[in-house]
């Protein structure tokens, strides 16, 4: 992966900046959140033309060629901005998980697409319990001739609804399996999920003989999927930090401008120490996204500690940040209009999409040695 | 930069290297100590100080007048870096000496001809004279006064909080010299020499049971005129310069190697504890364990931050944050070893060293937390100089401090 210079790297990230004030504030958000496919398909095609749908797909399929940097940047302040978008499971779970098997046909015939935003990908893994576990993996394959049937269930598939392309584990007599899947074929249904954060989409699909086309993987599945997990993680944290970081600024102004007992707010001790402890925690959320992101460019030996620290603690950051943003404001926060209540459903959407903060607790003791 | 001064860099480098193969042999079988840190100066050390100071090495970037040569911080960073390879204390004291530098930068010329020299060889060692029972957090609330009788002020009152009180010469105290104006217009900041009649030092035994910090009782000491700092009734401004030097170089020695990614080298502590202690398979305290060292280490990568946007010239609010992620971390860390001990931790003495840890960690953790300006204090800071809140209304802030209510 190609890694920009730090200012190309700001760059990069202040025209994203500047294109989702234009496009994704609160009024946009609130917008889109309320249509079936969650997403402004305007606004993601003027990403895909930034090059963000396919920012770390390589150049020789159609991408920009960055890396885990560029992506945490961006992330930020799609996290800021409470972004709509398939960005995180198409252009980064999906697609690297395709780098991942390394099937160059697939590649070729997939990669394309989803670097230019025309087609948008969803990886289908996850079982009733949403775990992403080996175990949680619940469709079954079965060859039949040169040709795959597929059966089962796969739930929490994430923009499964908006899917032109379906990347599904399975288990095969073999052991896992990723099979390529078309969202029109016979025996497959999808049904939208209703999300407790309305900017999310969710999916539960289910396959019932469903004719699937083998992708091959160059080393174990599970490897691959790990790969495309921990890019995932590394975005989504970057994702919290800016929400995080957000949350707090608008929370702070409020306590500015805000006066009871004729004075502002945020001169009383009770709301400023709160707001000091959150600084110290969308801060430690936004070091702690980008050293994963560094870590994991690097390919350090310790990026493993580097991602399982980013995924809880810039998870509980945000929660903490986002829930007691609307204690904060006090009654203003309590109502629909207010975005604080979006930014608290996005937090706790986030600390959950890939296993909760205390998987990752463990995962993080496990990297020390522990 | 252009050859000229590269040429000038090099000429200097050369220079301490001589003068240093040439003067420095070591020191007669002490632990090295740092140059200005004033008490406990071994005879060795101070003769060395000595050579260092009228070599004019000790305060390079000082005028001439002042033992210094007048060097930019580029060139008194070579001579620093110079002494430090070759392991010889005494350089870089206008950054690291406390007391010289206050001294230098608010004096008279009297107390400066007498002190400043023996400051820099560790021949006068110094205590602080800040806090008192009741002026903690808030320091303008000092009731130690200093009455102008003459040629000298008389002092009375009591401090507490000070190290090195007992073997010190003199005393940066901050005394009231007006009771008729607002707290912080009337303070006044004196060298008060510490051996005399009316200085009684008595150690002030901690809750960890050791005995680093006194309390000091003054009752009619005397200071002559020319120990004052700065215009009488300006001390507050003077004590803002003092503390300045003090942050800094509280701050150089944060940047030493545990704030780094001291943890990649061997195992985390609390995981070897509960290893030892055969627990670290229970889920609720890996819980714990990893949210203790993720504190750290967010700690670190904060601090690694904000160095970072330092050097690139932007000042950071991570910077101001390290205090109390600190006060966090000790205290977490304080409750998961206890946590691990079980009853264990019930107990005390050389025969339990694990309880010993935990159990002085849980008290010491208080000295971070209340030390150099309680977790609270901190708070406020945060909220009002990083993040723009407004200040909290002060009762006491335009009245005349002789109405201010104590206790």
């Amino acid at each position: 992966m190609a890694t920009l210079s730090p200012e190309e790297r700001a760059a990069l990230r202040d025209s994203v900046s500047r294109l989702l004030a234009d496009h994704s504030a609160d009024a946009d958000v609130r917008r889109v959140m309320e249509t079936d496919a969650g997403y402004d398909a305007d606004l993601w095609r003027k990403l895909a033309e930034m090059g963000i749908a396919g920012l770390v797909i390589d150049e020789a399929y159609g991408g920009a060629g960055a890396g885990p940097m560029e992506l945490e940047a961006v992330m930020e302040e799609a996290g800021s901005a409470l972004l709509c978008s398939p960005l995180l499971s198409s252009g980064v779970l999906a697609a690297e998980l395709l780098r991942g098997l390394g099937d160059e046909g697939a590649n070729q015939r997939l990669l394309p697409a989803i670097a230019d935003g025309s087609s948008i990908a969803a990886v289908a893994l996850t079982g009733a319990t949403g775990s992403w576990t080996a175990d949680g993996v619940e469709v079954q394959a079965s060859a039949a001739g040169h040709d795959w049937r597929l059966d089962g269930v796969a739930d929490y598939v994430l923009h499964g609804q908006n899917a032109g392309v379906l990347l599904v584990l399975a288990r095969a007599s073999e052991g896992l399996v990723v099979f390529e899947v078309d969202p029109g074929v016979g025996g497959l249904t999808i049904k939208a999920l209703p999300t407790f954060d309305h900017t999310l989409r969710l999916a539960r699909i289910d396959f019932s003989g469903v004719s699937a086309r083998r992708i091959n993987s160059a080393e174990p599945v599970w490897d691959a999927v790990r790969k495309a997990l921990d890019l995932s993680l590394v975005a989504l944290a970057g994702e919290q930090a800016g929400g995080a970081r957000r949350c707090l600024e608008f929370t702070v102004d409020y306590a500015k401008s805000r006066i009871q007992f004729g004075r502002a707010i945020g001169s009383f001790q009770a709301i400023k120490h709160m707001a000091a402890d959150l600084l110290l925690e969308s801060e430690s959320a936004i070091s702690a996204a980008r050293n994963a992101a560094a870590r994991l460019a690097e390919g350090a030996e310790d990026a493993d500690a580097a991602v399982s620290l980013a995924a809880f603690a810039c998870a509980d950051a945000f929660t903490r940040v986002a829930a007691d943003s609307v204690q904060m404001h006090g009654g203003i926060a309590f109502t629909w209009v207010h975005p604080a209540h979006l930014y608290l459903r996005r937090a706790r959407a986030d600390a959950q999409l890939f296993g909760a903060p205390s998987i990752y607790r463990e995962r993080y003791l496990e990297a020390l040695g522990a | 930069m252009t050859d000229g001064s590269l040429g000038a860099d090099d000429a200097l480098r050369e220079e301490v290297r001589a003068w240093l193969a040439d003067n420095w042999k070591g020191l007669p079988k002490t632990p090295a100590g740092a140059g200005g840190a004033g008490w406990g100066a071994s005879p060795g050390l101070k003769a060395w100080l000595k050579t260092v100071v009228e070599a004019r090495w000790a305060a390079a970037r000082w005028p001439t007048d002042w033992y210094g040569r007048g060097l930019s911080d580029t060139q008194a960073r070579i001579v620093e870096r110079e002494f430090a390879k070759v392991g010889a204390p005494g350089a870089g004291q206008d950054r690291t000496n406390l007391w010289a530098n206050t001294l230098l930068a608010k004096g008279t010329a009297a107390l400066k001809a007498k002190l400043i020299g023996p400051l820099l060889c560790s021949e006068v060692s110094m205590c602080l004279l800040y806090s008192e029972p009741g002026a903690g957090s808030d320091l303008a609330g000092i009731r130690t006064r200093a009455d102008r009788q003459g040629d000298v002020f008389i002092v009375n009152g009591q401090k507490v909080w000070t190290s090195g009180a007992a073997t010190a010469d003199y005393g940066m105290l901050i005394a009231r010299t007006d009771w008729n104006v607002p707290k912080h217009m009337g303070i006044s900041f004196i060298f008060l020499p510490m051996k005399q009649p009316g200085i009684e030092v008595r150690p002030l035994r901690q809750i960890t049971d050791e005995s680093h910090f006194n309390e000091v009782f003054i009752t009619d000491a005397v200071a002559p005129v020319e120990n004052l700092l700065g215009e009488l009734n300006a001390g507050w401004g003077v004590l803002q310069t003092a503390l300045a030097y003090e942050r800094s170089v509280m701050g150089e020695g944060a940047r030493g190697p545990r704030s780094g990614a001291a943890e990649a080298r061997g195992e985390e502590p609390l995981i070897a504890l509960a290893r030892e202690a055969g627990v670290l398979d229970g889920p609720v305290l890996r819980q714990d364990i990893a949210k203790v060292i993720a504190y750290k280490r967010l700690n670190a990568l904060n601090t690694a931050r904000a160095k970072a946007d330092l050097a690139q010239g932007s000042s950071s609010p991570v910077m101001s944050l390290g205090k109390l992620a600190m006060s966090r971390i000790l205290h977490e860390e304080a409750r998961v070893r206890t946590a691990i001990l079980g009853a264990g931790s019930l107990l005390e003495g050389p025969e339990h060293p694990r309880a010993e840890d935990a159990n002085f960690l849980t008290l010491n953790a208080y000295f971070t937390s209340i030390g150099g300006g309680t977790d609270q204090i901190q708070r406020n800071i945060i909220g009002e100089r990083v993040l723009g809140l407004p200040k909290e209304p002060e009762v006491d802030r335009d009245i005349p401090f002789r109405h201010v209510r104590g206790g």
